[in-house]
């Protein structure tokens, strides 16, 4: 635990005091070198759920995936900002990364918590950062807009949960996880255990997020800069799945009843932000939209309780991380060379960039959740349990994957084939930085094909 | 502006201030009371509601103390920071497509637009100081096309450019045809442009000297050998009415006006090699930077085209770019072949002159006049000799040229016009193309992103709804759709291949 958790920490001094023409290759390296550590986690004995264990911290099936998700994006984060971050003063350049490397401990310890106050103050600790990365060094002026939607809807969802966690603690004692499973159930009954169990909840649903309080979710990811979109994409909003899982263990017998609204919400998001997705004229709001349609199934999955749902819950995260990340990367190559999010200004790339047309081509794929790759492994699992939970979700589910289907390939089509437009005829080639970062995507998304055993879980 | 002047006078609280005994501020109101007596009888309070809001939130700001952070907000007049398409001039082609981009976006939103214009008051621009014709009877099919097809937006105006709760666009098209006059070793020519007119659709008639007596007995037909009169589609509007429309319609749908100078960019240079060994400097631009009128205050607005609709100026424009400033014999050393011609219109009074009849008359000396009005005015100019174009430093307007050049001739047309007294006259510049005098539409090969809408040379006003349109497709559909104005590129600029136009006035 701490042989990854220490040397992230050194690396804030690393970013401030090494000499600039070497910040970036540095501080790339020693990402790496973390991540490589970080793969250590996954040898999961399943014997003991919990591994690595020390006072305040371990790992388990749920939680290793999601490190080791976050320990590779911080690398692939350094990657992508080199480029736009190359123009500033090297002061605001280090406090970048200093931002982005704060945001990787926070998460680390939020993810190994074993104690869910510590797990509460590591996700409110994760909205700094990332405020200040949304605000400081967006593109356009609604940025101020969206850090203030992205800031307040979390606050506003989450202070119910550090009252609610107060009030579990008061009446069970512990809060760490490793023995409430082994608590009774509570004795939920009176009308403020309902308003307890929501607080519980809320906070991670609208950090998912649910459908009804997505609206901060669009916003952020446009206007944040690259890093701090794939941050988001790829790991802050699994924050709120991984939460929910964590806390469902306590709210037996009442989530039998109060969870249907929040499934219709979610299932009805996947297909509400699908369609939204298929209007949408801004490449990065696509894939934004495209993110809350994958959560909702990932929420409705979480909220039904069954070791397929939350396999196929933690398969979706790790899968929708790495593809929204990829995705937002080649958004990205786009704006880098024509200033413009538009899709209609840069279409027919695949005559000017071919290599990144198959980039496009294999994260559209995995968008759509493309055979075999986790994609449909885990929207598959989510289905199924649904429908065995009942039948009904298949129209819902069913037609959210046709959609998702519709939009990835619109994305694709309307950026890569058709006539190329007069004005982008001399565009910079694709640099080898770019390739190796949708590389470094797609490989551990394709890896994963071949042994899915290390995002299934606690299913065998 | 307008609904403000009338509103101001009804509204009963004006008098109050006034019996406060203040005298200062009964003064200042005086000094805003409106002279016109043409306004509405009654308050409309939807119409004016824009204005109260403005007028309450403006009393709320100032009611309330004040903010540290107004001071942070900046100047409001700055164009945004970004913005995806920049339209460099905001005569009537840059308004034009402008409108044809919001048009063909697919979703509402989906482009945004953002116009640069660096005198409101148009004072020197092309648009407000033409004469105003709309022609069809041009050599070159393409301008025919043109023509034809912004002859038919401009007649279903308020199909394209009405907006819901305003007045309607009201051009004042006079459709009194334009009447071109041939002599003896013109006439040939004369024939030729009508047979292609006809085939192109035009509904031209052809006279001879006779007829054209018959119906225009006011005309000296003493060395005409043959007349071309444009039936349909051809004719007058008011110029600043139509550049208001598509500024108001654009408006409507999102495009933000800025008021500024373009004064340099930002790009990228890529070197490339030719086949033959020769480097080209490809550029890209990546920022616009617009300086505020009478400040050194800029704002570098990120882009990913520029759309070049600054006419006369345009070639300066193009200059920043590096266009012209090569080495001779290379891509680059071409330069940007528009240049300002100034051209003078002059306003005469003739009241036993030609009646409500009278058509666009264009003399084969060049001499051309048409009605103004409703009170024996008429309009009338002709372009000077190659060899003595006037300075274009200002827009003085010569007299005596027309004495030397314009009258004779008038007067030996229409024997009316021996008796006339000029009323005024003013002069414009046209954005002319010294290659051929006809429109450049396209991109450069040497700047990726910047299209050319320019070097119309005197025909652009009548060539803009279909030209926006043009450039609109270029940008959105990647290639011409409704009218295919390809030979209209840069191409035949590198080439030397001039398109020539041989109807030019």
């Amino acid at each position: 635990m701490l042989k990854v958790l220490f040397p992230t920490i050194m690396l804030l001094p690393l970013t401030w005091l090494c000499p600039q023409k070497k910040l970036w290759s540095l501080t790339l390296l020693y990402s790496l070198m973390i991540s490589f550590l970080s793969l250590l986690w996954l040898k999961m004995p399943l014997q003991t759920n919990w591994t690595h264990l020390n006072l305040y911290m371990a790992t388990d099936h749920l939680s290793t995936p999601l490190l080791v998700l976050t320990c590779w994006l911080l690398p692939l984060m350094i990657i992508a900002s080199q480029n736009h971050m190359s123009q500033e003063p090297i002061n605001r350049q280090r406090t970048f990364i200093l931002l982005l490397t704060s945001l990787q401990i926070f998460l680390i310890l939020a993810f190994s918590a074993t104690e869910m106050i510590m797990f509460y103050v590591m996700f409110e600790a994760t909205l700094i950062p990332t405020l200040f990365i949304i605000t400081r060094w967006g593109n356009q002026t609604e940025r101020l807009n969206a850090g203030t939607y992205f800031l307040f809807y979390t606050l506003a969802g989450s202070l119910p949960l550090l009252v609610a966690l107060l009030l579990l603690q008061n009446s069970v004692g512990t809060l760490s996880l490793l023995t409430l499973q082994f608590t009774n159930p509570l004795p939920l009954s009176s009308y403020a255990d309902k308003i307890w169990w929501t607080g519980c909840l809320l906070a991670f649903l609208v950090k998912m997020p649910l459908y009804g309080t997505h609206l901060w979710l669009p916003k952020a990811h446009v206007e944040a800069p690259i890093a701090g979109s794939m941050i988001l994409a790829a790991v802050l909003l699994k924050l709120g799945g991984y939460g929910m899982m964590r806390i469902m263990l306590m709210l037996e017998p009442l989530t039998k009843e109060l969870s249907y609204p929040f499934i219709i919400l979610a299932l009805w998001g996947v297909i509400m932000t699908s369609s939204i997705c298929l209007r949408q004229t801004d490449l990065k709001s696509l894939i934004a939209y495209s993110s809350v349609s994958h959560m909702g199934l990932v929420a409705a999955a979480i909220l039904i309780q069954t070791p397929w749902s939350f396999t196929g819950a933690l398969i979706l995260m790790i899968a929708h991380g790495l593809t929204s990340s990829a995705l937002f990367c080649l958004a990205n190559t786009n704006y880098e060379r024509t200033h413009s999010r538009t899709m209609v200004l840069a279409r027919g790339l695949q005559m000017v960039l071919p290599i990144m047309t198959t980039w496009w081509f294999l994260a559209s794929l995995a968008n759509l959740a493309l055979p075999p790759l986790p994609n449909l492994m885990g929207e598959i699992m989510i289905v199924t349990s649904l429908f065995n939970w009942s039948p009904w979700t298949l129209l819902l589910t069913g037609l959210g994957m046709l959609i998702t289907a519709g939009y990835s390939l619109y994305m694709f089509l309307m950026t890569q084939r058709g006539p190329i437009p007069n004005h982008i005829i001399s565009l910079n080639p694709t640099h080898t930085r770019e390739h190796l970062l949708i590389t470094l995507h797609l490989i551990p998304l394709l890896l994963l094909i071949l042994k899915p055993e290390l995002i299934w879980g606690w299913t065998a | 502006m307008w609904p403000r002047l009338f509103a101001k006078v009804r509204s009963p609280r004006g008098s109050l201030p006034c019996s406060r005994g203040t005298p200062g501020r009964c003064g200042r109101l005086t000094a805003q009371q409106n002279l016109s007596t043409g306004g509405p009888l009654r308050n409309d309070f939807f119409k004016e509601l824009e204005q109260h809001l403005a007028g309450m939130r403006k009393k709320a700001a100032g009611a309330l103390t004040g903010s540290s952070w107004g001071s942070l907000r900046g100047n409001p007049d700055l164009p945004p920071k970004r913005a995806d398409v920049v339209i460099v001039g905001g005569g009537v082609m840059g308004w034009s497509i402008a409108y044809w981009l919001k048009q063909k976006e697919m979703v509402q939103g989906g482009l945004q637009i953002v116009v640069v214009e660096r005198d409101l008051t148009y004072s020197k621009a092309s648009t407000v100081l033409s004469a105003g014709g709309i022609r069809q009877q041009f050599s070159l099919p393409e301008n025919i096309h043109l023509s034809l097809a912004s002859a038919d937006f401009i007649r279903n105006i308020n199909e394209h450019l009405g907006v819901l709760g305003e007045d309607p666009v009201d051009l004042q098209f006079n459709h009194s045809g334009y009447l071109f006059l041939a002599s003896e070793k013109a006439a040939h020519i004369m024939e030729q442009n009508y047979n292609t007119q006809r085939q192109a659709g035009a509904k031209v008639a052809l006279l001879s000297p006779s007829q054209l007596k018959e119906k225009f007995p006011w005309v000296n037909t003493e060395d005409v050998a043959l007349a071309s009169h444009g039936l349909e589609n051809e004719g007058w509007f008011d110029p600043w009415t139509l550049l208001n429309a598509f500024r108001r319609k654009a408006i409507s749908m999102g495009v933000i006006q800025c008021c500024g100078e373009v004064t340099d960019f930002k790009y990228t240079i890529n070197v490339m090699m030719t086949a033959d060994g020769e480097r080209l400097d490809v550029r890209r631009i990546n920022h616009v930077k617009v300086q505020m009128p009478n400040s050194l205050e800029y704002q570098p607005v990120e882009c990913a085209l520029v759309v070049n609709a600054a006419g006369a100026f345009s070639g300066k424009l193009a200059e920043m770019l590096g266009i012209g400033l090569g080495s001779k014999g290379s891509i680059a050393g071409v330069p940007f072949p528009v240049e300002p011609r100034k051209r003078y219109v002059y306003v005469v009074h003739c009241p036993d002159g030609p009646g409500l009849d009278t058509p666009f008359l264009v003399d084969f000396s060049g001499v051309y006049f048409r009605r103004e009005g409703l009170g024996g005015n008429y309009i009338t100019g002709v372009s000077p000799e190659e060899g003595e174009e006037p300075d274009t430093g200002n827009l003085e307007v010569d007299h005596q040229f027309f004495e030397d050049k314009i009258w004779p001739r008038l007067a030996h047309r229409v024997p009316a016009f021996e008796k006339l007294k000029v009323a005024s006259g003013w002069a414009g510049f046209y954005d002319y193309n010294t290659l051929d005098q006809n429109a450049i539409i396209g991109t450069h090969p040497l700047i990726g992103n910047m299209y050319f809408a320019s070097g119309f040379s005197g025909h652009g006003l009548q060539h803009s709804p279909a030209a926006g349109r043009a450039v609109a497709e270029l940008i959105v559909d990647g290639n011409f759709k409704t009218l295919d104005l390809r030979r209209l590129g840069f191409n035949r600029v590198l080439m030397e291949e001039p398109v020539l136009e041989k109807n030019i006035v």
